[in-house]
């Protein structure tokens, strides 16, 4: 037997992979030449740091963490405004309410968003194939995956702004502002836990005589739908976030509450909110959870 | 020979399919009579699967042609080859169960082919007690009715192999094809399910063509064996005059091809 030369050749020390990890560290170094932050800068008194009159805000500011208000901190209260805690509790559930809106209308998007996005949809009959299956397909997929890149590639809260420059505060302003990228994003992750199910379902069905359609909805949707809850369970949890975070805009949650309190200099009442926030966020992990270990069990 | 141009059973013409420029199947020719049973055997690659799938019109072929009773498969419009589809029933080697799902939803999938998209949804959210019926009565057939509402994934490997052949079972075919159904189970079952499939095929009068690897499971079960090597049919004939060593011969030129390639 003669053996091939090929075969014994060494692979170089240095291959593709080691020049993509090279490439990025070499981008890591660029981009601290770029800001122009020499390390000594980052020493105390160097002006960088801040000056120790901040770092006395920032004090009083953590201080509060442990001992957020129970009650209103400002001298001055309404006879109309409800409890501190009840505030609390309201913002709470504004927050909440408002993340789920926009979780609503994002997945009504993203459902039919991802399924077009996702090769599996355009997967055609092996056994049929036509012009129109050759060339309509690519187009109509290209089309939609530009469109949920557009969605995503612009932060909610640059939206929010230019929905109120556009057409000045409204709950619906801000609300869209949450939808269109959430939308943008779930359709994207939605297609590709498409494209990665199993697909022995789907090729099974195909054999039945199943149609396109029934093929993805009964072989390869049903297959795709746990992994595709637990990331809309952890986007609502990037909802609750970023409808809080509308408040400093005016939208009615948690967010608005901190924004005042914090311009106030009320740092319990701030805290208090925060950990409002905190508790919302653990009890979703808890619920997601919960609901994982039943699906996968 | 093969019967070309007959109504009647499954007739394969010189065909021959091509993937990625290499031969899978290499001018086939045979014909298949309606309620006959038939084994596939060869060794791995030999092109088992590939033909199955030439006869339920799941791959096209690259040139010859199938005609099932006296349809040419490659002709027919989208509608009409689910149709033929839906005649057939197919039991995978990797099953394609939804693992998530009930066993009966997975049974009742096996519908769809007759069934259009709301009617098919109806029938998965409400399915009529007439079809639950019918879902029960095949799995009792197969031996497992009592798991008619269970999650499929909580099955045995051996009771999923069954909730697949239900599912085959339950479009109503005039005709089974099963990919080496005994891959998935443990020897001692492989001869369990050879025999409920024979049995279920000859009580109904389908036709049933399977691919083994073993070829005892086949004589002992199948009157007609066609032996497969390198995408060719090497022979094709009763039981009684297939003697072992033309079997051992399809494993044995394999193996003097590979050191071949290797040279």
């Amino acid at each position: 037997m003669v053996r091939d030369a090929g075969a014994l050749r060494r692979p170089p020390p240095i291959g593709p992979r080691g020049l993509v990890f090279a490439g990025i560290a070499a981008a890591g170094v660029w981009s601290f030449v770029l800001l122009d932050v020499p390390a000594e800068r980052l020493l105390p008194g160097s002006g960088l740091l801040p000056e120790l009159r901040d770092l006395r805000v920032l004090g009083d500011f953590l201080s509060r963490a442990v001992s957020p208000a129970l009650d209103y901190e400002s001298s001055f209260v309404p006879d109309s405004a409800p409890p501190l805690l009840m505030k609390v509790l309201d913002g709470a559930h504004r927050t909440v309410a408002y993340a789920a809106m926009a979780m609503t209308l994002s997945l009504l998007l993203a459902f039919p968003l991802g399924f077009v996005a996702s090769s599996a949809w355009w997967r055609g009959d092996p056994a049929r194939v036509t012009t129109a299956t050759r060339f309509v397909p690519p187009l109509l997929f290209g089309g939609v995956r530009a469109l949920i890149a557009f969605m995503r590639s612009i932060h909610e809260l640059l939206w929010a702004i230019v929905f109120l420059a556009a057409m000045g505060y409204s709950t619906f302003a801000a609300i869209l502002a949450i939808v269109i990228p959430y939308a943008g994003t779930l359709a994207k992750v939605f297609s590709e836990i498409l494209d990665e199910a199993p697909r022995d379902t789907a090729l099974a069905l195909q054999a039945t005589g199943a149609s396109r359609t029934q093929v993805f909805v009964f072989g390869l949707l049903p297959r795709a739908l746990p992994d595709m809850a637990a990331y809309a369970f952890y986007r609502f949890e990037c909802a609750i976030r970023s409808a809080a975070i509308l408040g400093f805009f005016g939208l009615e949650t948690l967010g608005k509450f901190i924004s005042s309190s914090f311009d106030e200099g009320y740092y319990g009442e701030v805290w208090t909110y925060i950990y409002a926030l905190f508790a919302l966020v653990l009890v979703m992990e808890w619920w997601s959870g919960a609901l994982r270990r039943k699906v996968t069990a | 020979m093969t019967g070309h141009g007959s109504s009647d059973g499954l007739h394969v013409a010189d065909v021959s399919v091509v993937y990625a420029g290499l031969p899978a199947l290499d001018s086939v020719s045979l014909g298949i009579a309606p309620g006959e049973a038939v084994a596939f055997v060869g060794p791995s690659g030999a092109g088992k699967t590939t033909l199955l799938r030439v006869l339920n019109a799941t791959v096209r072929p690259t040139s010859g042609c199938v005609t099932y009773r006296g349809e040419h498969l490659g002709e027919l419009s989208a509608n009409d080859l689910r149709a033929v589809r839906g005649r057939i029933g197919f039991v995978h080697q990797s099953l394609g169960l939804v693992p998530n799902l009930r066993v009966i939803q997975n049974v009742m999938a096996g519908r769809l082919g007759r069934q259009g998209l709301l009617q098919s949804l109806r029938a998965f959210v409400r399915p009529k007690p007439a079809e639950i019926e019918h879902a029960y009565e095949i799995l009792e057939r197969v031996g497992i009715p009592e798991k008619l509402y269970e999650r499929t994934d909580r099955l045995s490997g051996g009771q999923q192999q069954r909730v697949a052949i239900a599912r085959a079972l339950y479009q109503d075919p005039e005709m089974l094809l099963a990919d080496e159904p005994v891959s998935s189970v443990d020897p001692a079952r492989a001869r369990d399910t050879v025999k409920l499939l024979t049995e279920i095929s000859s009580e109904q009068g389908l036709t049933l063509c399977m691919s083994l690897h073993n070829l005892d499971l086949a004589r002992d079960y199948f009157p007609r064996l066609v032996g497969l090597r390198n995408g060719k049919i090497a022979f094709d004939a009763p039981v009684g005059e297939v003697d072992p060593d033309e079997f051992q011969r399809l494993y044995d030129l394999e193996q003097g091809e590979m050191l071949a390639d290797g040279a």
